[in-house]
């Protein structure tokens, strides 16, 4: 799964320890889902989308082999 | 992760202070085998031996408890570190916890594979002393390393 959360992070001009902060969760959190290493829980995911005021698709999409 | 069988966080500091001294007297003990006189006890023993019987089942037991001491405390600071909660305690690090914890398995069974087949008599009863411990601290320090290992972070 790819996601957009570092752009998203850089349009809001926060920092990955911002974001964490806003949505009660750590830093190496924010951290592994913007490498790829972690792919969010639903409720996690959902946070996030209505922190940015987006829908989830925009933020998280299905890549190839998903 | 079952959160709920953690810990506060605030054992995980005084884990490390228990620990890392443990650690310490374990590893000088293992070289050393030193036995301070004053741990010398009498103890209560489910099951215990001496040189003329064995297999005595609910007795007293008279020995030097040195040995004993170092392993609970170092096995109690371990817990106390390896289990409780970091100060936020998300999906995430529930994650990485539950996959440390399965590579320590992992590691440990492997390394005592290698043991079972290669190391015969005495030494491996020595084995099998460090083997006590060894689940508990690959799992921390696999933890606390993928944990720590300080991201770059490009703005």
């Amino acid at each position: 799964m790819k996601n957009t959360l570092r752009v998203e992070r850089a349009i809001h001009a926060l920092t990955q320890e911002d974001l964490a902060n806003r949505i009660a969760v750590s830093r190496q959190t924010i951290h592994a889902i913007e490498a790829g290493k972690y792919v969010p829980s639903t409720v996690l995911a959902l946070k996030i989308a209505r922190l940015f005021g987006k829908p989830v698709e925009s933020i998280f999409m299905l890549e190839d082999g998903d | 992760m079952n959160t709920n069988l953690l810990l506060p966080h605030r054992f995980k500091v005084i884990g490390w202070w228990i620990l890392i001294p443990a650690f310490g007297l374990g590893v000088l003990h293992s070289i050393t085998e030193f036995e301070a006189e004053w741990l010398h006890a009498r103890v209560f023993a489910f099951w215990s031996d001496n040189l003329f019987a064995q297999g005595h089942f609910f007795q007293r037991y008279e020995t030097n408890i040195t040995a004993t001491i170092i392993g609970v405390v170092l096995v109690l600071g371990g817990l106390l570190v390896g289990f409780s909660r970091e100060k936020v305690e998300d999906e995430y690090i529930a994650n990485l916890r539950l996959t440390s914890l399965m590579w320590a398995v992992w590691v440990n069974y492997l390394l005592l594979l290698v043991a079972l087949l290669f190391i015969w008599g005495l030494p491996f009863l020595t084995v099998m002393v460090y083997n006590m411990f060894t689940v508990l601290v690959i799992f921390i320090v696999r933890f606390n390393i993928l944990l720590h290992r300080q991201p770059r972070e490009i703005a």
